[in-house]
């Protein structure tokens, strides 16, 4: 028993230990990061990297795009332009739903629907409408 | 002799189970935000989910509350695991409960701001919720970035949109106090060229953003964690939940490239929203105008949005009922710690039920 406790004792002290020289490093860590030279290292650093990076996206753009366009493909701007106009026509589509759907509700009570209008309202998970439910 | 055959095994097996456990964290993910919900609006990667309510509508609260996360984590930290889920608590109390989840933005989001975030999705989303609530009036809980949207929204749209409510949590607003706050230093002008960085990936990688938090404080993050798992490695309470953060911290998401630019322009270097000079698409973003009542709170341990970052708010608002809370807890700790079951999610619960009906 005395010698169990011992053990215990032992692996108390252990990890005592290596709490404290822990703490100790997390204080002298955060010291280094936070200071100003740190940034500037750490910038200094960065800022080549970050340029070798650019030139080699604008090299490889400069690249694949005549080679898409000889393969009768659309480029990564072109590609990013039509995913961005299909934003905005969710967007004035949403629009679209609300302001008929306000213009139902004005109109009077709403029509019963059928499982194909329910499905449509929602999307993912399950597939059914928390709206159409509780209707 | 008879003692060590039967303390043998038992010490094998705990040294099994510490194996297994660590095997199974460092190598698989855990389940986190299972709360079941349906999606009922979505609008490029971003979806509003309803959460199935638990309680029958006449135990409800009337007036449903919207959760916004921030833009570069997945907002499954609000629904940690059964048992550790500010979402079921919620739930439990009878909240009819909404989260708009902003999904992981693609090349094509790059140029995506915060204004579009504030006045082209929030306002949407609250569209539909009001729609599918049958409720004019909305409660509106946001949290990091999440508490910033929801502040620009409710000081340019929230007066006319139904905003009853308003909790902030963790909110970077005031950037005044800059030798208080690592990651103004981190992002100083000198030290770090933002444009460089967009030009080069576009939106902000999700790795630079969780390197950036995590040398906040490095020891901490990188060693510590691992330390306490190791300690804990039999206690499956401890490895569960271990487990769960560990996947939710792994698991950033890249933020737009005009947000995180607007961000770092705007807000950390020129504090324009305190210091009043903030426009969002032409319009003035005046803090006055927030009239929903308020309830700020602040994690007092807080290392990423320190304390001083929104405890000026109550005076620069409009509101006429407005409350500042201050919680023991850091950044994520204070609603997903452990302790937040008992200390922050029932003060903010009973703030907004009173507000709720």
């Amino acid at each position: 028993m005395g010698e169990a406790e011992k053990k215990v004792d032992v692996k108390k002290l252990l990890q005592d230990a290596r709490d404290g020289v822990m703490d100790a490093w997390a204080k002298l860590a955060l010291n280094l990061t936070s200071s100003h030279e740190y940034q500037r290292l750490q910038g200094m650093i960065v800022k080549p990297a970050l340029l070798g990076l650019a030139l080699f996206r604008k090299a490889s753009e400069s690249v694949m795009s005549p080679l898409l366009a000889q393969m009768n493909m659309p480029s990564r701007e072109e590609v990013l332009g039509i995913a961005q106009r299909l934003t905005h026509i969710e967007m004035t589509l949403d629009d679209l739903g609300a302001a008929l759907e306000q213009l139902r509700r004005s109109a009077g009570p709403r029509p019963q629907r059928g499982p194909a209008a329910r499905d449509r309202e929602v999307k993912p998970d399950n597939g059914s409408s928390i709206a159409a439910k509780e209707a | 002799m008879a003692g060590t055959q039967e303390s043998s095994p038992g010490l094998l097996d705990r040294f099994s189970t510490m194996v297994d456990n660590l095997v199974k964290v460092t190598t698989t993910k855990a389940p986190i935000g299972q709360t079941p919900r349906q999606a009922i609006w979505t609008l490029n990667k971003a979806t509003l989910y309803r959460y199935t309510p638990v309680k029958p509508a006449e135990e409800r609260h009337r007036i449903p509350l919207l959760l916004i996360f921030a833009l570069m984590n997945r907002s499954s930290i609000l629904d940690l695991r059964p048992g550790n889920s500010f979402v079921e608590y919620m739930l439990n109390k009878g909240y009819d409960l909404y989260l708009l989840d902003w999904g992981v933005p693609g090349p094509e989001d790059a140029e995506m701001n915060l204004g579009d975030y504030a006045l082209e999705y929030i306002p949407r989303a609250v569209r539909k919720l009001k729609a599918v609530s049958g409720s004019e009036t909305f409660n509106l809980l946001g949290w990091c970035i999440g508490a910033m949207l929801s502040t620009l929204y409710a000081s340019l749209r929230g007066n006319v949109e139904g905003l009853k409510s308003l909790i902030l949590l963790t909110a970077p607003l005031d950037f005044t106090d800059r030798e208080q706050i690592s990651l103004a230093r981190m992002t100083e002008e000198r030290y770090f060229d933002v444009d460089r960085v967009l030009q080069a990936f576009g939106n902000m990688p999700a790795g630079l953003i969780d390197y950036g938090a995590k040398m906040l404080k490095p020891v901490e993050n990188f060693v510590g964690g691992y330390v306490r798992l190791l300690d804990n490695l039999d206690n499956p309470k401890v490895v569960e939940s271990w487990h769960a953060m560990n996947t939710w911290v792994n698991d950033a998401i890249p933020l737009a490239g005009g947000a995180y630019r607007q961000f770092i322009v705007d807000f950390y270097r020129g504090n324009k929203l305190m210091n009043g000079t903030l426009t969002i698409r032409g319009e003035k973003v005046d803090l006055n105008d927030l009239r929903a009542n308020l309830l700020n709170v602040i994690a007092v341990d807080d290392h990423i949005t320190p304390p001083c970052q929104s405890a000026r708010l109550l005076d620069k608002v409009g509101s006429l009922d407005k409350t500042e809370l201050k919680v023991p807890g850091g950044h994520i700790g204070v609603m997903a710690g452990s302790g937040a079951s008992k200390g922050t999610w029932p003060k903010v619960e009973s703030w907004i039920a009173a507000r709720s009906d």
